[in-house]
């Protein structure tokens, strides 16, 4: 069984949560729109790669998913946050603003700081 | 918790993955056509805008993929594709799969079936709760590590250990004369006697009523009651479940029957299902040794003594704790326990020392085991070849970026698919073998008690067949599809199957000749053995007569005779039997040699014979009979004499040994005149009076043992065999036995009456027969099955250098060059695979004579018939090939594909 779970799935996860968070209900190109603008464009990512995330994502029960209209009427599956999301992007924040504090301090870290 | 749930919705997905590939591509769509919009807005041209959102997109299909790996368990996903193509490539080639599948199922079947046959002599466990916690207590000696236990010694087990949740004790199962009416004529049945405590230890609770009280056991003689067992009770009373508290006769006795033992519990022995059980305080009702006291005399060992272990306790504790009792005994009875010692067995231990039949069963599964591996040897090559066949479709699926791995798995699929269905007609096949088995229960057994072959095709069995398909599988699969993985690409893609024999490349097939020959030898030479031994073993030592005469079973105990009762019985039988009409001579006999029954064992001391030290006495199997006994049977009394009418009890004891026993203890000096103690130095004199001629007593397959002849007269017994010689036909006596039993005894049953040359030819021809003709047609089908291998193998192999023989015949060979060539491979194959095969048969010879029978070392006819054959068919098979080979065109041969 081969799957992809290097850090960019695991982020693209977490940004995927925290678009759906800010923004509520999104079909699939709403949500990459979203990526694109925030990340400005130095996320060099094929849209597709999208897909399978929100499929994991839905499978472990942090969204849901339901077919609706889009703004220009067509027909769009529309992804939610769920309960069990939220409680998952709080937690997954707090990690990651955790590991991301740790990593500065490493890079802020001169050796004269230790003696 | 997340990936459980994620695993489930994913196998649920399976289901329904094609809903869920219609979501995927309509969201795709909706995608791109929104993006597609934003890129027009942006002044983008129509084309141009949906080139830049597929652009941005991304590849579609590798996402898919990607998709579907989230999506579904990939692994089943793909397992499912691989059988689905492994089934329509196998379709394509019928006549191979078929022969494969047969190949395959005829291992399979008989490795199944006779390993039901090990299962039920060996693995299957006690048909109790937790059956792993009861084992066996033997008491043990210097000649027996299997002996029973007194009364007396058990009750001082079950009061004096610790290990133990409870101790139960169990008679052999006997013949008792069974009647429901107090007036009908007893007709014989199997009952046993146990302990009081032996349901409730085992944990067997009765369907009806209940098991034995403790209190039940105590009081010889007070309590006749009486369980019965599941299946006498179902054909008996007809399930009648209002037999509880009726009165049934035993042995003439009454007994209230106060439970019904349940289905699942048949019983303890491996072969026999008790009809009843009674308790042992009522042992004066049943057979125990007349010249013993059951209750008090310690030496008195007729007890099967079991237990079950207390959680917690290893079977070390409870050796030491049973090791220092039987030494304590030691010192408290030096009389009856000198050098005796005890040991506690697990039941794996119990059932391989107890009984030897399991031997053969073991001797079988090697042998089926060889025709599983030759089948699979079989099979390799012909996957092997197929495989070479498919060359092209190999290279080009790796061209296309199929992974080795993901071939392999494609190719173990296949020889997968193959085995599961081999097995299938493997369990058919297997079951064939047992129900082949139980329809030889009549002649295996033939008593009137009630035994069976505890041989059954159940779930472990069947577990077995699997596990032999799914090894089979990738013992024959692997090998073909590791070799077929490893394509020269351009090579693969340029020809069809032509390819330079590299030495590597036909190494495995090499191989696969050399182990088959070598395997089909090996069993040759085992069957061959087995027939031809079983032949010899027929001839030696079976010299006694054996026409024109009719046995007579008898046990005045089964009418409540007492000892001296008995005694004068068969003085009066004897008397008036030698004078009835048509009666030549009479004899009477404990056991009749090769018969259903055991021989009682005799301890003794050969008087000035130097004991060693640490013995106390040497024991021999004997048999008690009266004057005419060896004139009867035609047993020459090769020095002295044989009984006498004047032998009588208060007459000097006297015994006749056999001819091993003389050489035996008094070698080079004549053993006429010697004496031996009974028991021990301080026992019983008794006089040798004669040498008779060793003949074989248990079986047919036995080794020559010691034996000795006590006379009736002085060494009283009460069941014993009449035996008359006849005149004319043995069955016209039968009339004059029933008239004269009549005016001695007219309630006393007729025991197995029968010709003695019936029981004989079943019980020593026809038993051992069944052995044989299992052997044979195991070696029959191994040597068929190898045949066939090694022809198409060889075959094969030569035809595979069509063009290399061609091109040898251009440039100038001729074709008796070529024929040199091809068949000289053959040979040093053939050559290499015999000394091979004939080692293994070497070594399965020494383990058959070491376990079971002594066939006076190696058979040459087996070697001198099997070796030539197997060069022969090997020959043959590389012969017609090369020849077609030599005979076409060169040019042909060269374009030859």
């Amino acid at each position: 069984m081969k799957e992809k779970t290097d850090v960019l799935q695991g982020t693209l996860a977490l940004m995927v949560l925290k678009t759906l968070d800010v923004l509520g209900s999104l079909h699939g190109y709403g949500i990459a729109r979203r990526i694109e603008q925030i990340s400005g464009n130095l996320l060099a990512v094929n849209q597709g790669t999208l897909y399978p995330v929100l499929l994991k994502l839905e499978q472990e029960g942090a969204i849901a998913s339901e077919w609706g209209a889009s703004e220009n009427n067509r027909r769009a599956r529309f992804y939610r946050l769920t309960r069990e999301g939220r409680k998952q992007l709080r937690a997954e924040t707090q990690d990651w603003e955790q590991t991301a504090a740790i990593i500065g301090r490493f890079f802020e870290a001169k050796a004269e700081d230790l003696s | 918790m997340k990936s459980l749930r994620r695993f489930f919705a994913r196998l649920a997905n399976l289901a329904t993955r094609r809903g869920q590939d219609e979501r995927l591509k309509e969201e795709i769509e909706g995608h791109i056509t929104l993006q597609t919009e934003e890129n027009l807005r942006a002044g983008l041209s129509p084309v141009e805008a949906r080139r830049q959102a597929m652009l941005k997109f991304g590849g579609v299909e590798a996402m898919k993929q990607d998709y579907r790996a989230v999506h579904g368990l990939q692994f089943i996903e793909t397992f499912f594709q691989d059988i689905r193509f492994a089934i329509r490539s196998l379709r394509r080639t019928p006549g191979l799969t078929a022969f494969v599948v047969i190949t395959l199922a005829l291992g399979i079947g008989m490795t199944s079936g006779t390993f039901s046959m090990v299962d039920g002599l060996i693995f299957r466990p006690y048909p109790v709760p937790h059956p792993n916690g009861v084992v066996t207590l033997v008491s043990t000696t210097h000649d027996s590590n299997f002996d029973d236990f007194s009364y007396r010694e058990y009750l001082d087990i079950r009061d004096k250990t610790k290990s133990y949740d409870g101790v139960i004790a169990n008679a052999d199962m006997e013949a008792v004369g069974f009647s429901a009416e107090p007036g009908a004529t007893p007709r014989i049945k199997g009952g046993m006697m146990v302990s009081g405590n032996y349901f409730h230890v085992l944990g067997v609770e009765p369907r009806l009523g209940r098991g034995f009280r403790e209190d039940e056991d105590q009081v010889p003689g007070r309590d006749a009651v009486v369980v019965l067992g599941p299946d006498f009770w179902r054909h008996e009373f007809a399930s009648d479940p209002t037999v509880l508290g009726r009165t049934i006769r035993l042995n003439g006795t009454e007994f209230t029957v106060i439970g019904v033992a349940p289905d699942t519990f048949p019983g303890m022995l491996t072969f026999a299902h008790p009809d009843f059980y009674m308790p042992l305080a009522m042992a004066r009702v049943f057979t125990t040794d007349l010249r013993k006291n059951f209750f008090e005399d310690r030496d008195d060992r007729e007890l099967n003594v079991k237990a079950r272990l207390k959680p917690g306790t290893t079977l070390e504790q409870a050796r030491n704790e049973l090791a220092v009792l039987a030494k304590n005994f030691e010192s408290e009875y030096p009389k009856v326990n000198r050098s005796r010692s005890a040991a506690v067995y697990t039941q794996f231990q119990t059932r391989t020392i107890e009984d030897d039949n399991w031997k053969f069963g073991v001797i079988f599964v090697i042998l089926a085991l060889a025709v599983l591996l030759v089948a699979c040897t079989n099979v390799a090559g012909l996957l092997l070849s197929r495989a070479r066949a498919r060359t092209r479709e190999i290279a080009v699926r790796l061209a296309l970026g199929a992974g080795r791995f993901r071939l392999i798995r494609l190719l173990l699929t296949e020889s997968l698919i193959l085995a599961s269905l081999g097995g299938l007609a493997g369990i058919v096949i297997g079951y064939g073998i047992v129900v082949w088995f139980h329809t030889k229960e009549s002649v295996v057994f033939m008593t009137e008690l009630p035994m069976a072959l505890p041989f059954h095709m159940d779930r472990r069995v069947l577990l077995a067949c699997v596990a032999l398909g799914v090894l089979s599988a990738i013992l024959c699969g692997l090998a073909p599809a590791l070799q077929s993985t490893r394509v020269d690409l351009v090579n693969g893609l340029k020809s069809a199957e032509g390819d330079a024999p590299g030495r590597k490349r036909m190494w495995g097939r090499n191989v696969l000749v050399v182990a088959q020959v070598a395997m089909s030898l090996m069993l040759l030479t085992a069957s061959f053995l087995m027939a031809r031994s079983f032949q010899h073993s027929l001839l030696d030592g079976t010299s006694f007569a054996k026409d024109h005469l009719l046995m007579t079973g008898f046990d005045p105990r089964l009418v409540q005779y007492n000892a001296v009762q008995t005694q004068q019985f068969y003085k009066l039988l004897a008397e008036r039997m030698r004078e009835a009409p048509g009666v030549q001579s009479e004899a009477l006999m404990q056991n009749v040699p090769l018969g259903t029954g055991d021989f009682d064992g005799v301890a003794f001391v050969p008087d000035g014979f130097q004991m060693p030290r640490d013995r106390e006495n040497f024991t021999s199997t004997m048999d008690t009979v009266d004057e005419g006994y060896f004139e009867t049977m035609a047993i020459p009394i090769l020095r002295g004499r044989g009984f006498l009418a004047t032998d009588t009890p208060d007459a000097p004891r006297v015994a006749v040994v056999n001819e091993r026993f003389a050489k035996h203890f008094w070698p080079g000096a004549d053993a006429v005149g010697k004496h031996i103690r009974l028991d021990s130095r301080a026992g019983t004199l008794v006089e040798i009076v004669g040498v008779a001629q060793t003949i074989k007593y248990e079986s047919t397959f036995e080794k020559p043992m010691d034996f000795v002849y006590m006379p009736l007269a002085q060494h009283p017994v009460a069941r014993m065999v009449l035996m008359l010689r006849s005149s004319g036909d043995p069955l016209q006596l039968v009339q004059p036995v029933k008239d004269v039993v009549r005016t001695l005894d007219p309630n006393l049953p007729l025991l197995q009456m029968r010709s003695f040359e019936d029981l004989y030819l079943n019980q020593a021809v026809k038993g051992p027969g069944i052995a044989i003709q299992l052997v044979g047609s195991m070696g029959v089908v191994g040597l068929l099955l190898a045949i066939a291998g090694l022809y198409g193998l060889v075959a094969y192999n030569v035809s595979r250098r069509t063009r290399e023989i061609g091109i040898r015949m251009a440039l100038g060979a001729a074709s008796s060059d070529v024929l040199r060539l091809v068949m000289g491979k053959g040979i040093v194959l053939v050559g290499i695979g015999t000394a091979i095969g004939l080692a293994m048969g070497f070594a399965l010879e020494q383990l058959m004579n070491s376990m079971l029978f002594n066939a006076g070392g190696v058979d040459i006819l087996a070697y001198v018939i099997v070796v030539p054959s197997m060069f022969l068919v090997t020959m043959l098979a590389a012969y017609v090939p090369a020849r077609r080979a030599s005979k076409i065109a060169p040019i042909q041969a060269l374009r030859y594909e």
